[in-house]
């Protein structure tokens, strides 16, 4: 690297690409706030408190008009205009040091200059990539007490209730002493509690609460009730995998009670089929289906003739849903069983997912398979990907330890920059080549060796692992050996606070799933630091994953765990070709020239491209799923901001009392004698809501089944992407509609008192239950790259052969 | 439709795509007209009035818009580009490494593409030479070797500094069309590729129409003139009607269970296209009947086995030639559609995914029942497409016009075949606004 790739970065950065957001014409700010610190140590609390009301009253008199000063980086051109921030450079200083005296003085900490760059990053709006133990947390809540001065609402999105928790906590007095009201809402908070605090200037809040608060708000059946005001700010902590890996799970708010079907019978037909007789499974491990054969089992079992004759359907769908969850959801892989209920493991995270679960029939169809009780379960009433709530936002930044592998696509959806910020101190952890092995009895002996070797010596090691079994099972290994280590993963994620403060010990050996490979800091010599001296003598940690992760960045996250803020450090991976990476995604059998050492080992170059290769085509695959879903989603998206958009008229107006009175003038003057108007006025809206709502659940179930079969347009020559929007276009057209006569029919039936309407004689009875959720992708759905490759290949060979 | 066109153009941004597609056609029109430096303008010119249309680089004339006998900077069109394409994915099969590319998603594609073009620059560089050289040989106006056509005029300096800018334009200039092709596929409207190869296809009616005219003799050329528009506005209807017709085999997938199911299966379907080939069989039938006259002009034309051809095979209106183009093309639409779709791969596909066609079952079965509905609507598919593509030679029979009569069968299926397709894009996008569409 070294002057060339300084070239190429300027040569990048001058032509705008992805990812190289520079923090150049930042420095001279950072440098003016630096020389500011003196005069400012010097001012009490209070004096502090009154230079933050200056600097408020001076950005309130200047208004929103005040161009920017500085010429703005290209970084600005196309992106959102965060910047519509009044900011001009004085303010910023003025904000620097004035954020940076609040830390030192609440928490004892003085903000490095690349954290005030952070915070600069962020405050124009931009995604700032920053090492592990930089203090990422400091930086957000400085731009978020930034951004709050300019008299804006700022929403820190944090990945978990835990986080957001205890960095509001945790940064409640610098708030304090900037004179910034800050809150924090999780899972558990009340619908006081969450009014109170979405109120606040600052609410620290995990992505997936804050998602299904904007849910629930869109159900909402009086304005009072909503808790969520206009999205204004969004800092997204861990950006990379909140905006990328997860953007496309949707956030589901599920009512009613469907009547349960019968998944044990299902459970146990598919229990006695037999894997290469009865049914076939794909290498890739997506998909599974029945053979000839065993569809004649299944017809026998069942004591049907035909299994796929008209009314059916349900029934296959159950075998077909059961055989999947059977075969392909592996438990202590793809999920835990834990107190009587499935869980679902987070690939990306290694850990147990909050709320998440597979799509209806697929849920219940595990839970039968594992025998416990089938939950409850109830019909979509509405649903917003991650990508859609961030959108929302006006304003949008985020800060993470890898951004930059990522910059084309946060350019590509959010339409966000991204730079990065060198380190305090520069890091010199040593990254190894990876070490490949031909298979994966060989790669574990070598690892268990690799292990054995080093913690000889006292090195402290941390071993990350793509799953729970796995990581369970070198943990027994090595315990045989007589080897203390601690094994960290879903099943017991209570010590995780213990296991990593111990992790940097002398002589520790951790082996975690990649739980412990995002947003952990391991600090060298145990958790007071006292033998940080000796085991940096030592080399610092090691860290050795096993086998490559889906993406690359799941890689960087685990090696960033080694040389925090300068310490040393090395990281290795060990990969053998049975890993899922290579299985799953390698297109053809490996390079065969590669010569096999007696270890194992193999050092060819061209099965070292292989391996790599096969983790780019992992991160295409991804790429690709996650676009395909952005385009299927943008119709629905517009069609329910038309609806929401109708929705808030009704809830704020007396839209549906007007509409109402048209539709049905006769009924509406009898009923307004009776009743009076206000009364009326208020029935007409909850009629109105309730057919809007369930017009909407419906027209989504209607979506969803259309999805899953437009890829077959493609035979026919059409686009399936235009042909599902022209489809849902028809379907929607006549929802308003639809819903609008559903209400006046309504009226005519509905039960209004004085004291309202009953809806329970109405028959418009809205859901007793509700509960929130994700739904991880349906693992059917994502078929129409293959179906078009398949296609494109036929076409392709034609070609040759014409 | 044309009230639509007028919803789209009331539409900001889509009138912004509408109106830069427009500006980038013009462009390339205007391009097609200046010529090559170092080209006798005028000695092409009367070259060109002279050659008898019917030569071997008819077709490849027709898809430059004429541009190619004008040595036109632009003469080499969108071929090169679409040569290019058509080699990379060919490839792509075949070597192992590019197969490994496309596999990598976007990042993967956006490089065979950058090869495309590269491949598209190397292609034009020769195909420019080559002809240049057929130029200056004589080759290029076949049979026009007259009195005022010397084909040694065409190109008076023939010095390599001469050849070396010559070639250096039509390739610069071919980069150019690629690179309008590419701006109309981001920010305008359609395929950029298709609607230039729309658009040259175009530019040829006009004159060609003019030139039926001139050489009518009924009601002063009037009478051909307008019955030939009229024969072309109703094969458009009757190709329009045809290429929209599809037969669709209801599909349900059963992998998802819920409550109400009423709606289910009414709008998944597998769309069978009546003409489920394309303007494929069309394009295989002519370039096969091609090879027996390019025979014949290489040995020279005297033998007898030679002039029988000469009488037979080249000019399209004798009814051997007329069945034997009938016949391959329905053989050609057989063979496209069977090596195109393959029934027991789509039942297979549909089976892994939990799909089935009600009533019938997965697997063997329904490939069973695909391949029967296939079978069936390909008959009136390829009968349809043999007739279409004889117009041209039965209009010269009745009209005596040359072969490049207007609403061939080729043209008119491009033509028909990228207007509907970007007649849907604008409907598409136009539906992203709650309009209603074109095409009720």
């Amino acid at each position: 690297m070294g002057s060339s790739g300084a070239l190429t970065r300027s040569v990048r950065r001058f032509l705008g690409r992805p990812g190289t957001v520079g923090s150049t014409g930042l420095r001279p700010l950072v440098r003016r706030a630096g020389e500011r610190e003196p005069a400012l140590r010097e001012l009490t609390d209070a004096e502090l408190g009154a230079a933050v009301d200056a600097l408020r009253t001076r950005i309130e008199a200047k208004g929103g008009a005040e161009p920017r000063g500085r010429a703005e980086a290209r970084g600005e051109v196309g992106t959102r205009k965060a910047s519509a921030a009044p900011w001009d450079d004085d303010a910023l200083v003025e904000l620097c040091a004035l954020g940076r005296e609040a830390a030192f003085r609440a928490l004892g900490e003085r903000a490095f200059d690349v954290q005030l760059l952070g915070v600069l990053g962020l405050l124009r709006g931009t995604v700032v990539e920053m090492a592990t133990g930089e203090g990422k947390t400091l930086v957000g809540a400085l731009a978020a007490a930034g951004f709050a001065v300019q008299g804006r609402r700022v929403h820190v999105l944090s990945v978990n209730d835990y986080l957001a928790r205890r960095d509001a906590e945790w940064m409640r007095p610098v708030y304090e002493l900037l004179g910034v009201q800050a809150g924090y809402v999780t899972q558990e908070s009340t619908h006081a509690e969450r009014r109170a605090a979405y109120a606040r200037d600052v609410v620290h809040v995990a992505v997936g609460e804050v998602g299904f608060d904007t849910l629930r708000d869109r159900l909402r059946t009086a304005a009072s009730e909503l808790v969520l005001p206009e999205p204004d700010v969004a800092i997204v902590d861990e950006a990379d995998a909140v905006l990328i890996d997860e953007a496309r799970i949707p956030l589901v708010l599920a009512g009613g009670v469907a009547a349960g079907s019968d998944e044990a019978e299902a459970a146990r037909v598919v229990e006695g089929l037999v894997d290469g007789l009865h049914f076939e499974a794909e290498t890739d491990g997506m998909t599974v289906h029945l053979t000839d054969a065993g569809v004649t089992e299944v017809e026998r079992a069942l004591g049907v003739d035909n299994l796929f004759a008209l009314g059916m359907d349900t029934r296959l769908s159950q075998i077909n849903v059961a055989l999947y969850a059977s075969v392909l959801l592996r438990r202590d892989v793809d999920y835990l069983v834990r107190d009587g209920r499935i869980r679902l493991v987070d690939a990306n995270r290694g850990r147990l997912a909050q709320r998440q679960r597979w799509p209806d029939g697929l849920h219940a169809a595990v839970e039968a398979k594992e025998g416990l009780v089938v939950g409850p379960r109830g019909e979509v009433l509405d649903q917003l990907i991650v990508q859609d709530l961030i959108g929302g936002y006006p304003t949008v930044a985020g800060m993470t330890g890898t951004a930059v592998i990522v910059a084309e696509q946060l350019r590509e959806f959010y339409r966000l920059e991204t730079g990065d910020l060198p380190p305090n101190v520069p890091c010199v952890r040593v990254d190894e080549p990876d070490r490949l092995y031909d298979s994966e009895a060989s790669r574990d002996a070598a690892l268990i060796d690799l292990v054995e070797r080093t913690h000889a010596t006292g090195r402290p090691i941390l071993v990350g692992t793509r799953d729970v079994a796995k990581s369970e099972q070198i943990g027994v290994v090595l315990r045989e050996l007589g080897l203390r280590c601690a094994v960290l993963n879903a099943r017991d994620d209570s010590r995780e606070a213990a296991i990593i403060a111990d992790a940097g010990a002398v002589g520790a050996i951790t082996v975690s799933t990649q739980m412990a490979g995002r947003g952990t800091d391991i600090r060298l010599g145990g958790r007071d630091g006292k033998d940080h001296e000796r085991v940096t003598e030592l080399g610092g940690l090691l860290v050795v994953g096993v086998g490559r992760y889906p993406t690359r960045r799941l890689d960087d996250q685990l090696r960033g765990r080694a040389g925090r803020q300068g310490d040393p450090g090395t990281s290795v991976f060990l990969t053998s070709l049975d890993d899922e990476s290579i299985t799953r995604h390698a297109f053809d059998p490996p390079p065969r020239s590669a010569r096999v050492e007696d270890d194992g080992r193999i050092r060819d170059a061209s099965v070292r491209r292989y391996v790599e290769q096969a983790q780019r085509v992992a991160e295409g695959a991804l790429l690709d799923g996650h676009r395909t879903t952005w385009r299927y989603n943008r119709q629905l998206r517009l069609q329910r901001e038309e609806v929401l958009d109708l929705r808030r008229r009704v809830l704020h107006d007396d839209e549906a009392a007007r509409l109402l009175a048209e539709l049905r003038p006769e009924r509406w003057a009898e009923l307004l004698d009776e009743v009076g108007e206000s009364v009326l006025a208020e029935a007409a809206r909850q009629l109105f809501l309730y057919d809007l709502d369930a017009a909407w659940s419906e027209h989504l179930a209607r979506t969803a089944d259309l999805r899953e079969g437009i890829h077959l347009r493609a035979l026919g020559r059409q686009n399936p992407i235009d042909a599902f929007h022209a489809e849902t276009q028809r379907a929607f057209v006549a929802l308003i509609e639809r819903a609008q006569a559903a209400a006046a029919d309504h009226l005519d039936t509905a039960h209004i008192t004085g004291s309202g309407l009953d809806t329970e004689q109405s028959d418009v009875q809205r859901p007793t239950s509700t509960w929130t959720y994700m739904v991880r992708d349906h693992p059917f759905t994502a078929m129409d790259e293959p179906f078009l490759t398949t296609i494109g290949k036929r076409l392709r060979t034609a070609g040759r052969e014409g | 439709m044309l009230t639509a066109f007028a919803r789209a153009f009331r539409t900001p941004d889509l009138r912004k795509k509408l109106l830069f597609t427009l500006a980038i056609i013009v462009l390339f029109r205007i391009g097609s007209h200046i010529p090559v430096p170092g080209v006798s303008f005028e000695m092409v010119r009367s070259c060109v009035e002279d050659s008898n249309r019917n030569s071997l680089f008819g077709l490849v004339n027709m898809f430059s818009g004429g541009a190619l006998l004008q040595l036109t900077i632009f003469a080499l069109g969108i071929m090169p580009y679409i040569t290019a394409s058509i080699i990379l994915q060919l490839l792509t099969v075949v070597i192992p490494r590019l197969e490994a590319l496309k596999k990598e998603g976007q990042s993967g594609t956006a490089k065979i593409t950058q090869y495309t073009r590269y491949l598209t620059i190397a292609l034009s560089i020769l195909q420019s030479t080559a002809l240049i050289a057929t130029a200056r040989s004589g080759a290029l106006f076949s049979s026009a070797r007259s009195a005022t056509c010397d084909p040694q005029g065409i190109v008076p300096d023939d010095s390599l500094f001469r050849v070396i800018v010559m070639v250096a334009v039509m390739t610069a200039g071919t980069s150019t069309i690629m690179w309008l092709g590419e701006l109309i596929t981001d920010r305008g409207i359609g395929n950029g590729m298709s609607i230039l190869m729309f658009v040259s296809v175009a530019a040829g009616f006009p004159a060609a129409l003019w030139t039926i005219k001139e050489q009518g003799t009924i009601g002063g050329g009037w009478v051909p003139f307008f019955t030939v528009i009229a024969i072309g506005l109703v094969m458009v209807g009757l190709v329009v009607f045809v290429e929209q017709a599809q037969r669709r085999i209801p599909v349900q997938y059963a992998k998802r269970m819920i409550g109400r199911r009423a709606y289910g299966g009414t709008s998944t379907y597998i769309p069978l296209k009546v003409n489920q080939a394309g303007i494929i069989p069309v394009i295989f039938a002519s370039s096969l009947l091609y090879i027996p006259a390019l025979i014949a002009q290489f040995s020279g034309g005297k033998s007898d086995w030679a002039v029988w051809i000469e009488r037979h095979f080249v000019k399209g209106d004798h009814p051997l030639y007329m069945i034997t183009y009938f016949l391959l093309i329905v053989f050609f639409a057989f063979f496209y559609v069977a090596i195109t779709f393959n029934p027991e791969e789509v039942a297979d596909n549909m089976k892994k995914y939990g799909g089935f066609i009600p009533g019938i079952r997965a697997g063997r079965p329904t490939a069973e029942y695909l391949n029967y509905i296939l079978t069936r609507i390909t008959w009136p598919g390829s009968l349809y497409l043999g007739m279409i593509a004889l117009v041209p030679s039965i209009a010269l029979v009745l009209f005596n016009a040359n072969q490049n009569f207007p609403f061939g069968g080729t043209s008119i299926l491009i033509i028909v075949g990228v207007g509907l397709e970007t007649v849907k894009q604008i409907e598409s996008q136009l539906q992203q606004r709650n309009y209603e569409g074109f095409l009720r």
